[in-house]
């Protein structure tokens, strides 16, 4: 080890509390940075490895609008030289035949043919058992609900039976339910025999798809194909791994990232208020080594071999416990979805990314003590001449800023949250000042005159003391925000899907609706009312980067239902009339990259389309990653013709749950789905209340960091102020009351954070639900049981900080401090 | 009134024990003036801490007022110390936050014994030190001749029964020296305070009763001012 490594090793840890407080803060911080990039990255490779598990070796895939398309048709396919390889695949809609009392709909389960189970353009993650061509593949969570190993038989209701060949992890091919409640409204999975299948069903000569790969001249093939397909209902498109329709993930971690964020900036105060306070009591030693010729760069130099050490020893320790916590947090979070996804953490790269945060931000915090150190003069610190106090005219420029930057919250704009919490930060010396003034007579009370010396105390270091509470109040002001959001985003979810739904039951059947199927549904006494529901799908279309993505397109009209959410809503279905043109979600919107008014390439089946984007919409629909079409266009011009899904409306005092069992006895032979507007919202705010548990446990977390700052704060004042307390002490205040004096000041601080906290909070989510880039979507709302958790965490980490640097000041040497002084 | 016996006090630096008290034996009578002279290292100050119940020696007995300092608690020497004992310090050691009357009336704050005829003792206390009408100013704001009354009347307030001043004109001129001397000194005969003072200075120590000179931990001489040879000894002691 070098020497200066060595003297700084000795500084660091000269104060060993001071030490532990700031390495803790900075290994809390990197911990969190560390554990969100880990996450991400999993997250994606996740989500990744089921796509191309999804998409295997194919290149493109042949389908039909409906339902089916006979095997002759695309026999040119197979023996085109272009072809490498193909995958036939036949899916019926078909019921267990199980014994208990399960109805229908759990029953239900949509069977894949497919000629080879071990084609290359297919992926089955096999658990158990082999991929024989001969009997059935089954998900995991299939064998597990029904009880099934390999080997065992699984009958299917007028149907056939069939032997389990192979158990298979999580695919999105064969994605099941994991329990009987999910059953509900989601069909199971399961792959057979392509023969098999038709042996069953008796459709012999028909295929749901194909799928095929191609070598070099593939496109030219695909482009051939869409001309031979161009007047029939099949259709050609490329397979494109994009499953944004399925997950939004993405918006999640923009939450996460900014909580990591916030918890890196209060690590930041820590080890600034270390680094500051190191510097101020270390300017004699300075000032000693610029007069024997020490340059300001050298002095500088000192610090910064400081902070990079500690820096190093944060992140040493701090990374691997983020890897662990990365780990932790994508077990909670996949738990969260429906089916059952596995997972291989991958913390190489973002392990590295955080090493390189972790040294580089206590550098960049630092930066004003390791310049201030370099600065320090020679003649003003000997004759102790440079401790400079913040004047009043600075408390007043701070709160005049920040009155200025609060005046944001009439500005609907994102810039305004920063502009919001900065004003906080700098109101907090006026707001500490007015808070302690008011418990100060509580505190008198409390704990004697060493309360209302705590009151006092706090002047001092006004801005220090100030900085820290503010720290903890922007804290609980975001997680505030975060869990408003997250408390009433299921009301706004609801009000969109319950606006954009279309009806009140989604049916699907894997077959289109014939006339007769139409009239049976009009004919229900609790019907009111019977839309069809065009989608089609899967589209493939390009972002303005060309990157390749697929979703559905709806057919909207303005006598059909509400898919979409505009105040211009009437004008803009005549505008899809009057030429080829669509409407995106704001998901897809921002996915494509182009601006409204600009044309976005669509793989239509009758070929490559250019259409113009005429406005972003609000829909529930896939989350608003779906596009929408005139209902003529898409049936003419595009080559859609037909649906596959009603809406129904029902009468007043009739429920979905009523007429479900009825649905599934009327059209069993095709109904592959029925699904209720609460089903939705359910499954699309489900997710959301297991993210409350996260973001209170990130509160906890916040308060705990922002604590940290506070013991670290108080340490420093308390070690600052050694002469005075053993003055105090000299005169005849006893330890507990010194103890008390300090802990009277934590819960000061402690306190004014949590109140200006809640304040600030309420102040962001007041902006939020008025904002009307948010469409109204987040009410305003208190989230009271967070701000109940939010004083007590506050209150009771400021009270065990306080206590930690209490006891360091009951401890002090009485006759050492009185020689500081 | 104060009785010590047999006094010792070692340090502990590093692996090697200092001892800075050797058997100190000395008697103070109540009302008495002393003044404690000697090279530095010679143990004065030690002797002083321990008067006042900052430290504990390593044997031997302090009686003061009946009552056997090394015998008592942390927390029972501190009361004893805020009931019986002023201080007062070379550096004033005032509290920077607090106001010249605050500053005063701590030691009552501390006992939590504020009244309104004490808090008209702080005001008579403010003016008999020469601060009238100083006394809601910040106490840091003052002249170092001023902040030392400050620090007198405070070591008074609880009117105590020993004063212990350290160097207390340590960092004044002659002229406020000589003041701040004039001040103790008077109270001294007024109240009937036992003081003792810890001195360089041979001018502050010709204030005193008695002198007692200090060398290598022990007493080496004991002079009053009414002995004849008293300023020659003394400045050859010192020099």
């Amino acid at each position: 080890m070098l020497n200066m490594w060595r003297i700084s090793w000795r500084n660091i840890t000269k104060n060993k509390k001071r030490f532990f407080i700031s390495l803790l803060g900075i290994i809390l911080g990197i911990s969190f940075v560390t554990s969100m990039l880990v996450a991400d990255k999993t997250t994606n490779d996740v989500f990744n490895y089921y796509e191309q598990m999804y998409v295997a070796n194919a290149d493109y895939w042949i389908l039909s609008d409906k339902h089916t398309l006979s095997e002759d048709s695309v026999s040119s396919v197979s023996t085109s030289s272009a072809v490498m390889e193909t995958l036939l695949a036949l899916d019926k809609q078909a019921f267990f035949e199980l014994e208990g009392d399960k109805s229908l709909n759990q029953r239900s389960v949509r069977i894949t043919g497919v000629n080879d189970q071990n084609s290359p353009l297919l992926k089955l993650p096999v658990i158990e058992g082999s991929l024989d061509n001969e009997g059935l593949v089954i998900p995991e969570v299939v064998a597990n609900l029904l009880n099934k190993k390999v080997g065992d038989t699984i009958r299917f209701a007028d149907l056939g039976e069939a032997k389990v060949s192979a158990i298979v992890e999580y695919t999105q091919l064969l994605a099941s339910p994991s329990d009987w409640e999910g059953a509900e409204s989601t069909s199971f999975r399961v792959m057979a025999p392509l023969d098999l299948l038709r042996e069953w069903t008796g459709m012999d000569n028909e295929l749901s798809y194909l799928r095929f790969q191609t070598n070099e001249d593939g496109q030219q093939l695909f482009q051939s194909l869409q001309k031979e397909f161009l007047h029939s209902n099949v259709y050609v498109q490329p397979v494109v791994a994009d499953d944004q329709q399925s997950n939004d993930i993405g918006g999640l971690y923009t939450f996460f990232y900014l909580i990591a964020g916030l918890s890196m900036f209060i690590s930041g105060f820590i080890v600034f208020n270390m680094i500051y306070t190191s510097v101020m009591e270390r300017k004699k030693e300075f000032a000693i080594m610029k007069s024997f010729g020490y340059l300001q760069s050298s002095v500088s130099r000192l610090i910064f071999i400081d902070v990079i050490l500690l820096a190093l020893i944060g992140t040493a320790i701090g990374v691997p416990i983020g890897i662990w916590l990365g780990d932790m947090f994508m077990q909670t979070l996949l738990s969260v979805f429906e089916f059952d996804m596995v997972y291989t953490l991958n913390w190489k790269i973002p392990a590295l990314t955080a090493v390189v945060i972790g040294i580089l931000f206590p550098v960049v915090f630092s930066l004003f003590p390791i310049y201030n150190a370099g600065k320090t003069s020679v003649l003003l610190t000997l004759k102790k001449a440079n401790q400079t106090h913040s004047s009043t005219r600075q408390h007043i420029i701070r709160a005049i800023v920040g009155v200025g930057l609060l005046s944001f919250v009439f500005i609907d704009h994102p810039v305004s949250y920063l502009a919001i919490l900065a004003s906080i930060i700098l109101l907090f010396p006026l707001l500490l000042l007015g808070l302690s003034r008011i418990f100060k007579p509580i505190l008198k009370i409390v704990f004697g005159y060493s309360g209302n010396m705590a009151a006092r105390n706090l002047t001092q270091q006004l801005n220090r003391n100030a900085n820290t509470s503010a720290i903890l109040a922007v804290g609980i002001a975001v997680i505030l925000l975060l869990s408003a959001v997250i408390e009433t985003a299921p009301e706004g979810y609801e009000n969109e899907i319950r606006n954009t739904y279309g009806g009140d039951l989604r049916v699907t059947s894997e077959a289109p609706w014939s006339n007769e199927d139409i009239a049976t549904l009009r004919s229900y006494e609790s019907v009111s009312n019977v839309e069809p529901f065009t989608e089609a799908k899967p589209i493939t279309w390009e972002t303005i980067d060309g990157k390749k993505r697929q979703f559905s397109i709806f057919a909207v009209d303005k006598e059909g239902p509400t898919l979409f959410e505009d105040p211009e809503r009437d004008e803009l279905y005549k505008e899809l009339k009057k030429e080829p043109s669509i409407l995106l979600g704001k998901r897809a919107f921002d996915e494509w990259g182009g601006d409204v008014g600009g044309y976005i390439h669509i793989n239509a089946p009758s070929g490559v389309q250019q259409l113009k984007v005429i406005e972003v919409v609000n829909t529930s629909h896939y989350s608003g990653y779906v596009a929408f079409m005139d209902e003529s266009y898409l049936n003419n011009e595009f080559g859609w013709a037909n649906s596959f899904d009603m809406l129904l409306t029902l009468n007043d005092g009739y429920t979905g749950e009523q007429l479900r069992d009825q649905l599934w006895q009327d059209f069993s032979k095709h109904l592959s789905k029925v699904e209720t507007v609460e089903e939705a919202i359910k499954s699309t705010t489900s997710a959301l209340s297991g993210m409350n548990e996260l973001i209170l446990t990130m509160l906890v977390l916040i308060v705990g960091l922002a604590s940290i700052g506070t013991a670290n704060t108080l340490l420093m004042n308390t070690l600052e102020r050694n002469s005075e307390i053993g003055t105090m002490r000299a005169l005849g205040f006893t330890k507990q009351q010194v103890r008390k004096m300090i802990i009277g000041e934590g819960l000061l601080i402690g306190l004014s954070g949590v109140i200006g906290g809640i304040a600030s909070g309420m102040i962001l989510v007041y902006v939020t639900s008025q904002s009307k880039l948010l469409g109204g979507f987040i009410s305003f709302q208190i989230p009271l049981g967070n701000i109940i958790l939010a004083l007590i965490a506050g209150v009771s980490l400021s009270l065990f900080a306080s206590w930690i640097s209490s006891t360091t000041a009951s401890k002090i040497n009485i006759i050492s401090s009185l020689k500081e002084g | 009134m104060i009785k010590i016996s047999n006094l010792n006090k070692e340090f502990l630096q590093g692996q090697e024990k200092t001892q800075v008290l050797k058997g100190v034996d000395l008697d103070v009578r109540e009302g008495e003036f002393v003044a404690i002279m000697g090279p530095s290292g010679s143990g004065k100050s030690t002797l002083l801490q321990l008067l006042g119940g900052l430290d504990i020696p390593t044997k031997g007995d302090i009686l003061i007022n009946q009552s056997y300092l090394n015998n008592m608690t942390e927390k029972e020497r501190t009361i004893f110390r805020r009931k019986y004992i002023g201080f007062i310090f070379q550096n004033y050691q005032l509290l920077p936050t607090l106001t010249v009357e605050e500053n005063i009336a701590f030691p009552l704050h501390a006992d939590g014994n504020l009244t309104k005829e004490r808090n008209q003792q702080i005001l008579e206390l403010l003016d008999s030190v020469g601060l009238n009408g100083l006394g809601r100013k910040r106490a840091n704001l003052l002249s170092g001749g001023q902040q030392q009354r400050v620090a007198i009347a405070r070591a008074l307030v609880n009117n105590p029964s020993v004063l212990l001043a350290d160097e207390p004109t340590g960092n004044l001129d002659r002229n406020k020296a000589e003041e701040i001397l004039g001040l103790i000194s008077r109270f001294n005969r007024e109240n009937n305070q036992t003081i003792i003072m810890v001195t360089h200075d041979i001018f502050a120590a010709g204030f005193a009763d008695r002198i007692i000179l200090f060398k290598d931990g022990v007493i080496d001489q004991v002079i009053s001012r009414k002995d004849d040879d008293y300023a020659e000894y003394v400045a050859n002691f010192m020099a």
